[in-house]
């Protein structure tokens, strides 16, 4: 009798221990070996331009892995019966499908198992695409395998690759949109458990979803690919004609302020980031590089000045070839002449330093401050890319006596190509600034835009004083040296010239020019605004490497956009008296 | 007790009236309709009971041998599914690739054509022309691209094509003579496009 109890009570105990006190550990000891937790991969959002072009999309690639202490030789199953396939074969086969060689992949297994003699996981290439991976997989390898790999793809390839930036192979944002707008793009990957059989087909209904997987927003862009791929085309050509070092071209609306075309020389192709040696040509110096803006920043003085009501376009002054003002700065002009007598109109369209002096003391050197800083020189645009520079405008208290008239015509401050743009939008858009747009906002799933830019133009100058300025620029347009050079047929033009010596970062100048033409069109209905900027044109040091780019990027837009001509005839203001 | 046919023969046992007598000859024909039903009954209902148990556990097991064989129909199906999906991607990705800028210009030249970067308009309302017209002085960007993209390396272009072969050297054999005709009319300098030494000669577009 007491035998018995003490048997039943040693099965009840070993009972309670299973059921109860190890349940848990159990089931889920069984359920491992039979359930298989895989990752759902959510998928990073699309860069698309304006047209909903994908500039970067996330497709599914695939690595080849192998067991390195599997690797041996195995039977294959074919038509004509089991085929012994040696390691050799093998590899051989595997390397003729991945570009590599078979000792290539020989070391690779070695190496895995010098470093673990165990070794269970391997990597053979990464990141192939689907023919190759069927390829392989034909090949009925028991011991390789191939894992998903999304991987980011840019159909363009270099076509805004410099906004578009890139991200590293193991997916990681690393530049440009990719990295400034990442909170928009990045998915959330999600992970699903599932029972299955012996035979690996998985038992019905045993799917249990562990965590969602979430998409990624797409981001849409102001960007015209095809506008940007023709002015980075045209760019590349003048640059490399011209011996440039670098350049750039900003197309930019009028009316809404939208960037439709950044285009960046050199090009980085975000496909094959590697194929750019030098790391600096792998962002877009229009928004990180900020340089003296030259002549062309004369438009913003003439602007400011007619605001003032300092002085009309047929104000007259002597320009001298050297100028001495009585504060004791030193200006010149950039070959010798004798005086000229000028109207503000003839100042503009010679690009006389000295006559651009005389004109700009007319307002107090605050006056002139606060209508740099309210068309944006000094501080980053509202575009929101990353690492943007915001130029040098020093306060105007700590201006010293050259740098008074130095800043009159874009000397001793520096912008970016983005501001120079937008200077030139504000003059077109009867002196409303709009916000600089290069983002127009985040796409998600459902369809809704989030990240919505404002778009609320801010006055600066006076209506009259943007549309006499833009007079006074269609004149510099039909007069200046270089009207020959940037003739569009039929249209009306606004543009300005600058030719500005580079700083070498160490207080001083280099012997190199920064040349750039800054202008809009059709000058009495502006529509876009095209600023062109090129870095030590060794070949052509003037600004006349940079208008033909002008002249072929603003015939591309006005016909890209259908700009009608009006036929109007242009003011005719006399430039001398 | 239950015998009641003893007691009509016995009459004087007891003094039953003839009416009692007559009411039980009726209960004869109820009690054995009755023993009957208590005996048929349970045959049936065990019978259709077992019936119904052996139908249901045949129709689950049916049922269950259905569903796993579905659950493999579904995985087949399934798997057909990321192939077909797999392929959907490679070819979208292929066109993708080719309706890429570059790839566009490449093959527009290739095949002769130039663009025109001085555009007209003609004015409906009273027949006005807007612009200043001239002809197309060639290619605008350039022949070479400058504008690399890794993704097109291999791909031929359409004049390249195997299969476009005839139709290849038939354009080649058009543009040809096209470019031999301005050189005999060598009077209309401005029409004459520069010969390009490594692309197909452009045809005059007025």
């Amino acid at each position: 009798m007491v035998m018995l109890l003490l048997f039943v009570t040693v099965f009840v105990v070993r009972l309670v221990d299973i059921q109860v006190v190890r349940a848990e550990t159990l089931s889920a000891d069984s359920l491992g070996n039979r359930s298989v937790e895989q990752p759902v991969y959510g998928s990073r959002g699309d860069i698309v331009d304006s047209n909903g072009v994908v500039l970067a999309g996330t497709v599914m690639r695939y690595n080849i892995t192998l067991s390195p202490r599997n690797a041996k030789e195995f039977e294959r199953t074919t038509d004509t019966g089991d085929v012994t396939v040696t390691l050799a074969q093998a590899v051989a086969e595997v390397a003729a499908l991945t570009g590599q060689t078979g000792d290539e992949i020989l070391t690779i297994i070695s190496d895995a198992l010098a470093a673990d003699k165990d070794s269970d996981y391997a990597v053979v290439v990464r990141a192939v695409d689907v023919s190759v991976f069927r390829a392989i997989d034909a090949l009925d390898i028991p011991w390789m395998y191939a894992e998903k790999n999304p991987s980011r793809v840019y159909p363009d390839g270099a076509v805004a690759g410099n906004l578009v930036g890139f991200v590293s192979s193991g997916g990681e944002a690393q530049a440009g949109i990719e990295l400034g707008q990442d909170s928009c793009l990045a998915s959330t990957n999600g992970t699903e458990t599932y029972e299955k059989g012996a035979d690996g087909v998985r038992l019905p209904q045993s799917t249990v979803t562990t965590k969602t997987a979430k998409d990624g927003g797409d981001v849409v862009t102001t960007i015209d690919s095809d506008l940007n791929w023709f002015v980075q085309q045209a760019l590349a050509k003048q640059a490399i004609a011209t011996g440039a070092a670098w350049g750039n071209v900003v197309v930019q609306e009028v009316k809404t302020g939208k960037l439709v075309a950044v285009a960046d020389y050199p090009s980085v192709d975000p496909n094959n980031v590697n194929g750019t040696a030098n790391p600096d040509d792998r962002g877009s110096r229009a928004f990180t590089a900020s340089f003296e803006p030259g002549s062309t920043f004369k438009a913003l003085t003439t602007a400011s000045v007619l605001d003032a009501g300092a002085a009309t376009p047929l104000s007259r002054v002597v320009a001298p070839y050297r100028y001495l003002p009585p504060n004791g700065a030193n200006v010149n002009d950039s070959s010798g002449h004798a005086d000229l007598n000028l109207t503000l109109t003839g100042v503009m369209i010679e690009s006389s330093n000295t006559g651009m002096s005389k004109f700009g003391e007319l307002i107090s050197d605050q006056q002139r401050y606060d209508y740099m800083t309210k068309f944006g020189v000094g501080s980053t645009t509202e575009s929101g890319f990353l690492a943007e520079d915001s130029g040098i405008l020093h306060p105007y208290e700590d201006w010293d006596n050259q740098t008074k008239y130095a800043t009159m015509f874009g000397q001793g401050l520096t912008t970016t190509a983005i501001q120079v743009s937008s200077m030139y939008q504000t003059l077109a858009n009867n002196g409303v600034r709009m916000p600089v747009q290069l983002i127009a906002g985040c796409r998600h799933a459902d369809g809704t835009m989030t990240d919505v830019p404002e778009a609320v133009g801010t006055p600066v100058v006076s209506a009259t004083a943007a549309r006499d300025t833009a007079d006074i620029l269609e004149m510099v347009y039909q007069k200046a040296w270089l009207a020959k050079t940037w003739e569009i047929p039929g249209y009306r033009v606004a543009a300005k010239t600058g030719t500005a010596q580079m700083p070498d970062g160490q207080g001083g100048y280099t012997k190199g020019y920064l040349v750039s033409v800054s202008g809009f069109a059709p000058a009495d209905d502006p529509q876009y605004v095209v600023s062109v900027s090129l870095a030590d044109p060794v070949k052509l040091n003037s600004s006349a490497a940079s208008a033909p780019i002008f002249q072929e990027v603003m015939s591309q837009v006005l016909k890209k956009y259908r700009a009608v001509p009006s036929g109007a005839t242009a003011p005719a203001l006399p430039g001398t008296w | 007790m239950s015998d009641n046919l003893a007691r009509v023969l016995r009459p004087t046992w007891e003094n039953i009236p003839g009416p009692a007598a007559a009411e039980p000859t009726r209960h004869i024909e109820i009690v054995s309709p009755r023993s009957q039903q208590k005996a048929r009954p349970k045959i049936v209902y065990a019978l259709s009971a077992v019936t119904g148990v052996a139908v249901i556990v045949i129709a689950q097991l049916l049922l269950s041998v259905g569903i796993s064989q579905s659950a493999y129909e579904v995985s087949r199906l399934q798997a057909s599914q990321v192939e077909l999906g797999r392929t959907a991607e490679s070819v979208t990705e292929d066109l993708v690739r080719v309706s890429s800028p570059q790839s566009l210009a490449a093959n527009a030249e290739a095949l002769g054509m130039v663009t025109n970067s001085n555009p007209l308009f003609l004015r409906l309302s009273d027949g006005a022309v807007r612009g200043a017209p001239a002809s197309a002085i060639g290619s605008q960007a350039g022949t070479a691209s400058l504008v690399p993209n890794a993704l097109l390396a291999g791909v031929p272009l359409i004049t390249e094509l195997p299969q476009n072969t005839g139709q290849g050297a038939s354009l080649g054999g058009s543009a040809s003579s096209q470019a031999a005709e301005p050189v005999a009319a060598a009077s209309v300098p401005t029409v004459v496009p520069e010969a390009v030494p490594d692309a197909l000669p452009t045809p005059t577009t007025r």
